[in-house]
């Protein structure tokens, strides 16, 4: 079956399950924030789960500190295909403010080249920048995960006329 | 008792109803924003001198300067970037403004990159490329007294000031 197919059958009802790996906790206040009835986000079907095992998206922050990879890789292996990762935060998605510490791994780009040696592969990532990423950036992420909204940025290259 | 057990859900009922819906209706409806909300930058190409300036400021290295050999890039990477707005701050042509947009989600990476790309000028002199073009004319226009030696690179600068201190004291070079 193809990626796309698969994720109808996710689309209706994407449970969500949190992974926090280092963060500073703006981004999972956020993400709470993002599922409490003011923004509303189950209007969608989206329901936080509290294992990785029942979950279709997995809401990841923070730069992946030394201490919990290990952690993350087993809480990534146990979550079933097809994996959409959302990397919420300036810090999950390229590193933010810790972007050459070395007790981080450096977000989730970094992170992905190290699930691929332990052979746990990662069907579709949405980048959600942000410091933090506001409530609606992250549903807005999350449609774009699951295809209902098109993506707005696209590379852009400006050239100086002097 | 019993008329207990009605009225407490009654009240509810009455305060949930002068409340009234609080739900935002966001991607179908207007997002909450207010008026000191930083979102991404951008950079004005027409006004951008590439002097480097906002990238020695920015925190997280979101803003990058790489000197290639015909020209200077100044690359923004929005996934980085934390909205701090220092650059905007910084920048002495007031080129950066920080607009309002949030909406950057993106599947690639390389989506979230923007390039500015300058030419960079030669010396006059011995040709070798040294300073964005955009700076030199910027400079030229504030201060017109430069226009003389602004487009010679320091060194060979530095060659004719001694030429020419050696000129004043009666030196043959």
């Amino acid at each position: 079956m193809k990626l796309e197919e698969k994720l109808k059958s996710v689309r209706r009802s994407p449970w969500v399950f949190h992974l926090n790996s280092g963060s500073c906790n703006a981004c999972d206040i956020e993400i709470l924030d993002a599922l409490t009835p003011y923004f509303d986000a189950e209007r969608f079907g989206v329901k936080l789960v509290g294992s990785p095992r029942h979950a279709d998206v997995v809401l990841f922050t923070g730069p992946v500190t030394r201490e919990v990879l290990p952690k993350v890789i087993r809480a990534l292996r146990a979550v079933p295909r097809p994996r959409i990762v959302a990397a919420i935060g300036s810090c999950a998605v390229g590193g933010g403010i810790w972007w050459d510490t070395y007790s981080t791994i450096g977000g989730f780009p970094k992170l992905q080249e190290i699930l691929k040696r332990y052979g746990v592969e990662i069907d579709r990532v949405v980048y959600i920048p942000g410091c933090p990423a506001r409530p609606e950036a992250i549903v807005y992420g999350l449609l774009v995960a699951l295809g209902y909204v098109k993506q707005k940025v696209s590379k852009v290259v400006k050239t100086v006329e002097s | 008792m019993q008329v207990n057990r009605i009225a407490a859900p009654l009240k509810l009922l009455i305060i949930a109803f002068k409340t009234g819906r609080v739900t935002k209706k966001y991607p179908f409806g207007p997002p909450l924003i207010t008026e000191a909300f930083r979102g991404a930058i951008s950079i004005d190409p027409a006004k951008c001198w590439g002097c480097g300036a906002c990238v020695l400021v920015c925190p997280p290295n979101a803003l990058d300067i790489i000197f290639e050999k015909e020209k200077i890039v100044i690359e923004y990477f929005k996934g980085r970037c934390i909205f701090c707005g220092m650059c905007a701050d910084t920048c002495p042509a007031n080129a950066i403004t920080v607009t309002k947009e949030f909406e950057l989600a993106a599947t690639n990476l390389e989506d979230l990159k923007e390039d500015v790309v300058h030419r960079v000028s030669k010396c006059a002199v011995c040709g070798k490329p040294f300073a964005p073009a955009a700076e030199l004319r910027d400079v030229m226009k504030i201060h017109p007294i430069t226009e003389e030696y602004a487009n010679i690179c320091p060194d060979c600068r530095r060659k004719r000031t001694a030429r020419a201190f050696g000129m004043r004291f009666g030196a043959s070079i």
